[in-house]
């Protein structure tokens, strides 16, 4: 990992950062060598080498055999988002199955990402021999990543992951709205952002699909939500207690509609393009919707699966969780979590929920950290590595 | 001088207000909203970030907050009560 900091400058290209220009158009904020396990029996032996080369990024699902279907198509298509990752100047794929990790290094290769791969099988599952080979691999990829340069490029770069996790009613009056301008900001630059947590768009989904490119995909937004609705009535709970889960009933939200309505302030006013599906990179620039599960770390990855260079991700009374391949920028907006968690923010907005400051006066300054994170400067949670990568699954096995 | 503002109601529409700081009973609060101040009592504790009613609202009527409807009232509220899961109910994801 190679981090340098700029100033990013405004000149005739509009608004800039410096990023890692990759060979497919790609930009990447990062530069990470990515040690990445494709099945589970290979997950120790990532953990290990994760362990003796502590500037790599190692990640590994516990799955690999017996998945069918939408789960086996998705868990693949997770695979290849983290392999070709923009942030991921290069990657180390591990598995025991050589055709699972034969399709996921070549996702990398067809875009001329620099690639090693190792099959367990081929080695006889000496977990010795692979920690040996890995380690070599992994040093060359290292060696030979760290040549990489930042360059300044156009923020239409940039794509926006749009989470918030342990939200309160702060985040619905200043962070989300607040990341909303930032949003706007980007899409308006050409870039891309996406706001998944379809739980959380019941009793605001007219409000989303009102602004759906397409009367088809109004519907599809409509429809999402109301599957999703349907989930939590097939298995017998009621959302209130779940989502809102405890905590943000603790700290005043009384319902998935009062959420809901606070959690599409961070897509901000453009208009939706598309919806993906988990880990599905969108095809075009703007503003994206994703259907998908509301927990953060499954969520983010989710946005990072698909691309996700940048994460702008507020919290109500505070969270800690950031994704391992993209700065997590921190934004809350409630006074006592500022003051007992500031350390653990990118960004205090409590200025505006005091009223102090407007949040069109708080987006101009968290644009300007926007665009210093993607050019290098840690967020908090990559300085403590208070980050992980979640291999989402969604159904059984065989 | 300014005065402080206490809680904001964010639409027209609205029949809660969110506070912006913790509450104690019978304490005034200023509620902001896009019509100006106006002034109501706490009638019990107001935890910081809850809602509080800013009208007479009886049972069945629809909590609006964001100009939207956020789930129904289940027993009768007077300004200044505090509006919570012990008195609202969401529309959405119920058990039948």
């Amino acid at each position: 990992m190679q981090l340098h900091y700029h100033n990013p400058e405004r000149g005739d290209l509009g608004k800039t950062f410096y990023g890692y220009p990759r060979a497919n158009g790609d930009v990447g904020t990062r530069n990470h060598l990515l040690i990445l396990g494709v099945t589970g029996l290979t997950a120790p032996i990532v953990r290990r080498l994760g362990g003796m080369l502590p500037h790599a990024v190692a990640l590994a699902t516990t799955s690999g055999s017996g998945l069918i279907g939408d789960d086996k198509a998705m868990h693949l298509c997770l695979l290849k988002g983290l392999a070709t990752h923009p942030n991921v100047g290069g990657v180390l794929v591990l598995g025991h199955d050589g055709r699972l990790v034969s399709a996921v290094a070549d996702a990398a290769m067809a875009i001329s990402r620099p690639v090693e791969s190792l099959v367990f099988d081929d080695l006889g599952h000496d977990a010795l021999v692979m920690t040996e080979h890995g380690l070599k691999a992994a040093v060359g990829l290292m060696h030979r990543i760290s040549r990489e340069r930042r360059e300044c490029c156009n923020a239409q770069k940039l794509f926006l992951g749009l989470e918030c996790g342990r939200s309160d009613p702060s985040s619905g009056l200043v962070a989300n709205p607040l990341v909303g301008l930032i949003a706007d900001s980007i899409v308006d630059a050409g870039g891309r952002a996406v706001i998944g947590e379809t739980t959380e768009w019941l009793g605001a989904e007219h409000l989303l699909a009102e602004r759906a490119a397409t009367p088809e995909l109004a519907q599809t937004i409509l429809d999402a939500a109301l599957r999703r609705e349907q989930m939590a009535i097939d298995a017998g709970i009621d959302l209130t207690g779940a989502n809102p889960g405890q905590t943000n009933i603790d700290a005043g939200l009384s319902s998935i509609e009062e959420k809901s309505l606070g959690a599409i302030a961070k897509s901000g006013s453009r208009p939706i393009k598309g919806l993906l599906r988990y880990a599905e990179r969108p095809r075009e620039q703007g503003l994206h919707v994703m259907d998908q599960g509301s927990y953060a770390p499954e969520s983010v990855t989710g946005f990072v699966a698909a691309g996700a260079n940048l994460v702008l991700f507020t919290t109500g009374v505070g969270n800690a969780y950031g994704s391992a391949l993209a700065p997590s920028i921190k934004v809350s907006g409630n006074p006592e979590t500022a003051a007992r968690l500031g350390h653990q923010l990118d960004f205090d907005a409590s200025k505006a929920f005091r009223g102090e400051r407007s949040l069109e006066d708080l987006a101009e300054e968290l644009e300007t950290l926007v665009l210093d994170i993607a050019s290098g400067s840690l967020t908090w949670s990559e300085a403590l590595n208070e980050t992980n990568e979640a291999f989402t699954r969604l159904g059984p096995s065989f | 001088m300014t005065t402080a503002i206490d809680a904001i109601r964010l639409s027209r529409d609205d029949n809660v207000a969110t506070v912006l700081r913790a509450v104690a009973p019978g304490e005034a609060i200023n509620v902001r909203g896009p019509d100006g101040v106006a002034i109501f009592e706490a009638a019990g504790p107001l935890p910081l970030c809850h809602k509080v009613a800013l009208q007479m609202l009886s049972k069945g009527t629809a909590i609006v907050k964001y100009g939207q409807p956020i789930g129904t009232l289940v027993q009768d509220a007077a300004p200044g009560d505090l509006v919570h899961v012990h008195n609202m109910i969401s529309n959405r994801g119920r058990r039948v």
